[in-house]
């Protein structure tokens, strides 16, 4: 490391947050092969060639559907080599192996990250970030107007508290995953608040990108590969990111998994990530870690347009509807869409939302600005009893992973609270909701599949039924239970409907919703439900209170 | 475990009574609640609880307290049996002196009339324990505490929670089985009773035995509907805090809802029937919860709805079977438990639209 960089980060922290790579790297191995060990002498536990069978056999068939690039064609090597000697060697080899093993999957979890360096880093990089951004703007062809991303990011929530949690204990934060963008995002905000810098587990996938894979490598991301599922590799991921958070290091998690497929505010949280919480929280226990408290911050972000939208839609109705829906190609990898999507928040004066909201404790109990955890009734709660067993910190894998369900439950609760409702999500609902009330077509997909240029709705009725879905909008942010953007809050239903269309009209390849005379068509009827899917389940125009879009897939 | 547990019973009345002496009965501790004063000096001094159960000799190791603070302070597992109806407003004191690491188990048979809530979410709602469980099954509590043989079912998604819930009710005569299914279970135990009563209707307008295993299968079909909608998982139906609990609740005269149904047959009212039993007949509550939450999800219940009518709106009991028996037949079989395999995957239905 360079003492430039060191100098660097010792200026931006005073207090050392932040744990060298290598020395993570030798306890996630330790750890995760003492496991291993530990489960291979139960009774009922997997002997350890079985273990190293079933890496060889999940990694081969991963391997079998892989394009073959040079990383693959090492894995493949490698693997080859480890079954020559499975099949010829003893328990003390077998050991040898399963170290071996660990010791590649931490390889390339920790490959891109030096928590050390990206703590220098961090801070300089959203700035650059900013320069990416605006190094667009010579192709937007708006001389005059400067791409500001503070312009274009509004953030909001419970901003005080989050400050505070940051000092008290380790932050992590939870957000709603919509784009690939996501990341960038919260990087941003988190610079934007004078937060310290949050690590993250990127995808695989983001790193072999050419665009955004600079910025990932440099953005505190660590690596995980969701198409490797070998248990050994899940359990060193888990064990990477419990380290990270024991050590203090503020992370990102997100706890869907993936993006949105359908639109939908996440309904089924992935409890893997999450579940690093009381784990560690534990761990720093039983250090005697003077900040040991782990705080679970929801965020919500909305986007007026998404941009990889067409391609996550697609992928919804192709898994969930059947091959009657086309493969689309992912945006994210595509340089001509990055530009039109900034030009379009831009040209538009679009905001992205980000809304952070109330901390959680490990166990889903509401966290107060001091840090308190406190019960339904207020009370405050002593959070580390949880882990007691009379009187002594307990391990216990599936009371954690229970305590880890309810928080996940008080997360989605949360997300749906602090979803932005924006013009483009309410017309694409309001338009949506009309025309299955007048198909009576009960099967989602076919109605989707029959939604052509032919299928419109007379403006003047879907104006009348918006302001009806206002109404209801406003009743419900009274109660806490949605917010409006500022646009709603202020704008008629005119203007709503101008802006929604605005935006449609620009930047996806066909318009979501376009006006034909008097009549509102549907576009692209895979993107009006995409779009319409952000207020799913709260009941609006007399749609049921219970989310519609099928599939548990977040 | 290799020290013993000790436990607090909140509710020292028929059941809870029963289960603090079963516990009491295995060498553990235990503090049971009560609010009343002659109560707990009748516990402590004759090891009675008569107006209770009657002619139970409770165990010595069974203290009873009229101080919550008492009872919880020093106990690991605390098991709530409190009916339903009261269950929130106990949990809120308990609320104060519960404590993070408490195991909670509950008894409790019902579901909240103004919430529809479920005793454990109850729980939830209103304490700071997350690690909880429910006990239920085929249990007539005098049966049990005049030491005749039975079976049981503990479920927690904790597994802590049912190993102590295990140990501390098994004995020679009580086998205690173990489940995961706390939704299940309670939904079960809760709506169950509704159909007893179904079924006290029948024995004693004396449509016969073919018409009553009729209504009672209808009505487990109805529960189970109701119960998979809100989450329970469809084969938990099948165990002995399912059918198990039905069979016993709809055939044993000494069911307490089963015993509203006979008496509302015979022409009783309401008031009179429930005033009779002297103790709560958690049927009367659930109907009207079951007819909620029928409206909620979207779901035909016709047996819960002619039940709640009879108990509720003065419907006639005759009328109410004949209503019942002249409704256009359908499908038997529930698609879901058609199609449900252990460990499969039953909850992925089509979306429909309308």
């Amino acid at each position: 490391m360079g003492t430039t960089l060191r100098a660097a980060k010792e200026q931006a922290h005073g207090r050392a947050h932040v744990v060298a790579g290598e020395e993570i790297a030798h306890e996630v191995e330790r750890r995760v092969v003492d496991h291993a060990l530990a489960r291979a002498e139960t009774p009922a536990g997997p002997r350890l060639e079985e273990m190293l069978q079933e890496t060889i056999s999940t990694e081969l068939t991963r391997l079998a559907r892989a394009d073959g690039d040079l990383r693959e064609a090492a894995d493949r090597e490698f693997i080859a080599g480890l079954r020559r000697r499975l099949v010829h060697g003893t328990p003390e080899e077998w050991r040898t192996l399963i170290l071996q093993v660990v010791e590649r999957y931490v390889e390339e979890i920790s490959g891109h990250f030096e928590p050390r360096v990206y703590a220098g880093v961090a801070r300089l990089l959203p700035a650059a970030l900013t320069g990416l951004m605006q190094g667009f703007i010579p192709k937007l062809g708006h001389p005059g107007r400067v791409f500001d991303v503070d312009e274009r990011v509004l953030i909001g929530g419970e901003l005080t508290a989050l400050r505070s949690l940051f000092e008290l204990g380790t932050v992590v934060l939870a957000p709603t995953h919509v784009s690939n963008l996501d990341s960038v995002l919260l990087g941003h905000a988190v610079h934007r608040l004078g937060l310290p810098p949050v690590a993250y587990g990127a995808g695989l996938n983001l790193f072999t990108s050419r665009l955004i894979g600079y910025v990932m490598r440099n953005v505190g991301a660590f690596t995980i590969d969701r198409k490797k599922h070998d248990p050994l590799y899940r359990e060193t991921v888990k064990a990477y990111a419990t380290l990270l958070l024991e050590r203090g290091q503020h992370s990102l998690v997100f706890p869907g998994g993936t993006r949105s497929r359908s639109g939908a505010i996440e309904e089924h949280l992935k409890l893997g990530l999450l579940g690093t919480a009381p784990i560690a929280y534990r761990h720093a226990l039983e250090a005697q870690k003077r900040r040991p408290r782990i705080f679970v911050v929801p965020c919500t972000l909305t986007y007026p347009l998404v941009l990889e939208a067409a391609t996550l839609a697609g992928d919804y109705l192709r898994t969930e509807g059947g091959p009657h829906f086309v493969d689309v190609h992912d945006e994210f990898e595509q340089l001509g869409r990055w530009v039109a999507f900034l030009k379009s928040l831009l040209e538009l004066d679009l905001s992205v939302h980000v809304q952070f909201g109330r901390a959680l404790d490990p166990f889903g109990n509401a966290v107060d600005e001091n840090g308190r955890s406190l019960d339904p009734r207020g009370r405050a709660v002593d959070p580390s009893r949880y882990l007691l067993v009379r009187g002594r910190l307990m391990a216990d894998d599936a009371r954690d992973a229970e305590y880890t369900r309810t928080l996940a439950t008080r997360l989605v609760e949360t997300y749906r609270q602090d979803t932005v409702a924006l013009p483009t999500s309410l017309l694409a609902y309001t338009l949506f909701e009309r025309v299955r009330r007048d198909s009576r077509e009960p099967d989602l997909f076919r109605l989707l599949r029959g939604l052509g240029a032919d299928v419109g709705v007379k403006e003047a009725e879907i104006h009348a039924e918006l302001s009806r879905a206002l109404v209801e909008l406003h009743a419900l942010e009274k109660k806490g239970r949605i917010l409006l953007s500022p646009k709603l809050r202020t704008d008629d239903v005119t203007q709503v409907v101008r802006q929604a269309l605005a935006t449609f009209g620009t930047y996806h390849a066909s318009p979501v919703i376009e006006r034909r005379g008097e009549w509102l068509r549907v576009g692209d009827p895979s993107l009006l439900y995409y779009y319409r899917n952000r207020l799913d389940g709260y009941g609006l125009l007399g749609a049921p209170a219970r989310p519609l879009a099928p599939g548990s897939r977040p | 475990m290799s020290e013993l547990a000790r436990w607090a019973v909140l509710g020292a009345g028929n059941w809870g009574t029963t289960v603090a002496n079963l516990i009491g009965s295995n060498g553990l501790e235990v503090a049971l609640w009560t609010r009343s004063p002659e109560q707990r000096d009748e516990i402590n001094r004759s090891h009675t609880n008569e107006k209770a159960v009657k002619g139970l000799v409770i165990a010595k190791r069974v203290v009873a307290t009229v101080s919550l603070q008492e009872a919880i302070d020093e106990a690991e597992v605390v098991l709530i049996a409190i009916p339903s109806q009261a269950f929130r407003e106990v949990c809120r004191a308990a609320g104060e002196l519960l404590r993070p690491e408490h195991l909670v188990l509950h008894v409790t048979k019902g579901l909240e009339n103004e919430t529809q809530k479920r005793m454990s979410e109850i729980l939830l709602e209103e304490t700071c324990v997350r690690q909880l469980g429910v006990v239920s099954g085929p249990n007539i509590a005098a049966e049990v505490a005049a030491g005749k043989p039975a079976g049981t079912v503990v479920a927690s998604r904790f597994p802590r929670v049912v190993e102590h819930g295990r140990r501390a009710l098994s004995s020679p005569r009580m086998m205690v089985f173990t489940g995961t299914d706390v939704p299940g279970i309670e939904l079960c135990g809760a709506l169950k009773n509704v159909v007893a009563i179904a079924a006290g209707i029948a024995d004693e307008l004396a449509v016969g035995d073919n018409a009553k295993a009729f209504l009672v299968t209808r009505g487990l079909a109805e529960l189970m509907r109701l119960a998979y909608a809100m989450g329970a998982e469809p084969l938990t139906l099948t165990g002995l805090a399912g059918i198990g609990d039905l069979m016993v609740t709809c055939a044993s005269p000494l069911s307490r809802n089963h015993r509203v149904g006979v008496a509302l047959a015979k022409g009783a009212t309401l008031k009179e029937a429930v005033a009779s039993l002297g103790m709560v007949a958690e049927g009367v509550h659930a109907s009207r919860s079951a007819r909620v939450l029928a409206g909620v999800h979207g779901i035909e219940l016709p047996l819960f709805e002619s039940v709640d009518r009879v108990l509720h709106e003065g419907l006639s009991p005759q009328k109410a079977i004949e209503h019942l028996m002249g409704l256009p037949s359908g499908r038997d079989v529930p698609h879901f438990i058609a199609g449900a395999r252990s460990g499969a995957s039953v909850r992925s239905p089509r979306p429909s639209l309308h």
